[in-house]
């Protein structure tokens, strides 16, 4: 079962690489929704309450029919605002999809991200839920079958005393009770969701709940475009006498309907039991065996200078700051970070952010990679017309592989976010000509703010940043998907051309890199 | 490049509004039907008798009752005939869990347009105890029930048959007119 859903892993990561690559070139990875999907969802939430305080105010329990209707023939606003709650709707049901599949696809989706993933199932299932009482409430042909087919279904549920079937045989008009709770449901169930979507963030620091302006308004501008040109479809008016003709149905919120017209109710519940279990069993089958586990990160204390940085900047608020034990005399600070174990995902942001280079996953922090690109730059001896490319192996790193182009070393890392500046610093220092670093596009990290920090740690001074020392004409930050490579060639290409330029790079000797930083970050 | 994007979107937008309309047809509509659908209120079945020695000597002596009694509605017999055909035949229990809720019979019966002869029996089922006592309930369903009838049913179109309480037989309703 696990490889199974490896490889169902691994090939949807190959498919939304593709995409994202595309929408990429398309819009940029500023404007690419598809980067943006869980925040687009918001979004659309917020559209459908707006759009749906309005229609409350026209539709009526007692001529439900009647009142959409009216609403869809009236031309100037009742038209428009019920196709943008129905189009808004339906667009959310992809963002919730492209959303559930990255998490999945990028291995989001068990240890602490665990809660995440569950809430989110949870929050799928009650948006086609609303979908479904919203459906119901217009009293269409469509609303008629979806009605009886859900009753079919909760009438093998031994829940209610007396089959739902009945209400809808024709023997008495349908009671406004009916369409009262359809409306209430409709209403009560969007307001659980908000709770839902607190408990679906609460473990990310600063998440982005709305997507970037133009994004939003580009996408309702969309939305109401088509409500204007094309109403939502309203098909003809229920009778319980009458086998409903053709009509139009909504894919998103229906789909499951053939199937399920097909198949006797309980089996139509086993479907969809074995695939709810499947999804829940996700967080479980998608983690790694316990030895191929990233670690936690740990804090070195005696290097620990009480700064806060890794504090302020782990995404997953894993890190928290607590007294020194046996107290602060003669040590750097009375406070020092400490990882919770429960909350870290291992992103390794934390390395990045540490002057000291004193916290870090094991094997990951900042003095663990000072290690490794000497080691890299004893082999590779790079020369000073040379492109050291250091890329995100996630992500970015199919830009960096097999890179065709001579005088480039590519030294993956496993998060560009987690890369110590001291890093880039030795690279130039030792007389690499220049330095691209390709992270994730921003909005597409696996860790969530990696680049963003890294950006703000080369060129706007946040702690842990490049020293002024090091030459900013020769370093480049890239971001690219996996499926851009020609971004990262031509950064590349004009990088080269740009050290063309500059004087011959030297290395120095005799310098230290690791010490510089600590112990000019200390802080007595 | 920012053409093909507004292209790509509005093609996307289309694409969304075409979705969110799919044609369906969720019946094929070349029947008709003939549905069967009522609730009845049988006969209340109250059986009392008296413990055996082994069911008393498993329980404390604190617990023993002096009778055991089982409350319930007795069920009843349903027979569709359509066309001289026998198309059901079943007994209806009571639901719930202690089986004293109401009769319901829902059953939908495909048939080509057309006229068709439905003939129903929906009568109590031979108590099984011959010692059952029954309470005396003004709103209990008769002992049998039956209606026999020629319908004409035009494509896709659906007749109820159900039971009007107030007369206490059952009905054919073709539509919220009323009897056919």
């Amino acid at each position: 079962m696990r490889r199974l859903t490896t490889l169902f892993q691994r090939v949807a990561w190959r498919g939304l690489s593709r995409l994202d690559a595309a929408f990429n070139r398309l819009y940029g990875w500023r404007l690419n929704p598809l980067y943006r999907s869980g925040a687009l969802v918001v979004a659309l939430f917020v559209v459908l309450l707006v759009t749906g305080v309005y229609l409350l105010f026209f539709y009526r329990l007692g001529a439900p029919y009647q009142s959409v209707a009216a609403l869809t023939a009236e031309p100037w606003l009742g038209r428009w605002i019920r196709g943008l709650h129905r189009y808004a709707s339906d667009a959310a049901v992809i963002a919730v999809l492209v959303h559930a599949l990255r998490m999945f696809a990028q291995g989001r989706s068990w240890g602490p991200r665990t809660l995440a993933w569950v809430t989110g199932l949870i929050l799928v299932f009650v948006t086609l839920i609303c979908g479904w009482t919203g459906l119901v409430m217009v009293w269409d042909g469509p609303a008629q079958v979806l009605a009886q087919e859900g009753a079919r279904l909760f009438d093998v549920l031994p829940v209610f005393a007396e089959p739902i079937s009945r209400a809808f045989v024709g023997e008495r008009p349908i009671p406004s009770a009916f369409f009262f709770l359809n409306l209430f449901a409709h209403i009560a169930l969007p307001i659980g969701m908000g709770l839902l979507v607190w408990l679906h963030v609460s473990r990310v620091a600063r998440p982005g709940l709305l997507p970037p302006r133009r994004l939003m308004w580009g996408a309702v501008g969309l939305l109401t475009l088509l409500a204007v040109l094309w109403p939502a479809p309203l098909g003809p008016e229920a009778n319980l006498f009458q086998l409903p003709g053709p009509a139009p149905y909504d894919l998103f919120y229906t789909f499951w309907l053939p199937l399920s017209q097909a198949l006797p109710a309980p089996a139509v519940w086993a479907i969809g039991a074995v695939i709810s279990a499947a999804l829940l069993l996700v967080p479980w089958l998608a983690s790694p065996p316990l030895a191929l586990r990233p670690v936690p990160s740990t804090v070195d204390e005696s290097l620990c200078t009480g700064c806060e940085q890794c504090y302020l900047d782990c995404p997953y608020e894993a890190i928290a700051m607590i007294a020194r034990p046996g107290g602060d005399e003669g040590t750097r600070s009375a406070r020092i970070a400490h990882v919770n174990p429960a909350l870290c995902v291992s992103c390794g942001i934390c390395a990045g952010s540490c002057a000291p280079m004193g916290v870090g996953p094991p094997g990951r922090t900042g003095r663990d990679q000072l290690s490794a690109v000497r080691a890299f730059v004893a082999a590779t001896r790079p020369g000073a017309r040379s492109v050291v490319v250091i890329a995100c192996d996630r992500g970015a790193g199919g830009v960096a592989r097999g890179l065709p182009i001579s005088g480039v070393h590519v030294w993956p890392v496993t998060c560009a976010g987690n890369l110590h500046t001291s890093v880039i610093e030795l690279l130039v220092r030792a007389g690499a000509g220049g330095v691209v670093v390709a992270t994730c596009p921003p909005r597409d990290c696996w860790n969530r703010e990696g680049p963003t920090w890294l950006e703000q740690r080369l060129y706007h001074e946040r702690e842990a940043e490049l020293q002024e020392r090091v030459d900013r004409r020769r370093i480049r930050v890239v971001h690219a998907a996996r499926g851009n490579r020609s971004v990262g060639v031509e950064a590349i290409a004009e990088l080269q051309a740009a050290i063309a330029e500059l004087e011959r790079a030297r290395a120095e000797d005799g310098f230290d890199v690791g010490a510089a930083c600590e112990v000019e970050e200390v802080r007595p | 490049m920012k053409v093909l994007g507004v292209a790509f979107a509005l093609g996307a937008t289309a694409a969304l509004g075409l979705l969110s309309g799919v044609p369906y047809r969720a019946e094929s509509g070349e029947h008709a039907i003939i549905r069967l659908a009522w609730r009845a209120r049988g006969e209340r079945v109250h059986r009392c008798r008296r413990p055996t020695d082994a069911e008393l000597a498993k329980l404390p002596q604190h617990m023993r009752p002096q009778e055991i009694c089982e409350r319930g509605i007795s069920p009843y017999r349903l027979r569709v005939t359509l066309d001289h055909r026998q198309v059901v035949d079943e007994l209806v229990r009571a639901g719930g869990a202690q089986g004293d809720r109401p009769l319901f019979v829902f059953h939908d019966l495909p048939v080509p347009p057309g006229e068709h002869r439905v003939a129903i029996t929906f009568e109590r089922a031979e108590s099984e105890e011959p010692d059952t006592d029954h309470e005396d309930d003004t709103r209990e369903t008769p002992q049998r029930l039956t209606l026999d009838e020629t319908v004409s049913l035009a494509p896709a179109a659906i007749v109820l048959v159900t039971y009007d309480h107030d007369r206490q037989r059952l009905v054919l309703l073709a539509g919220p007119q009323g009897d056919r």
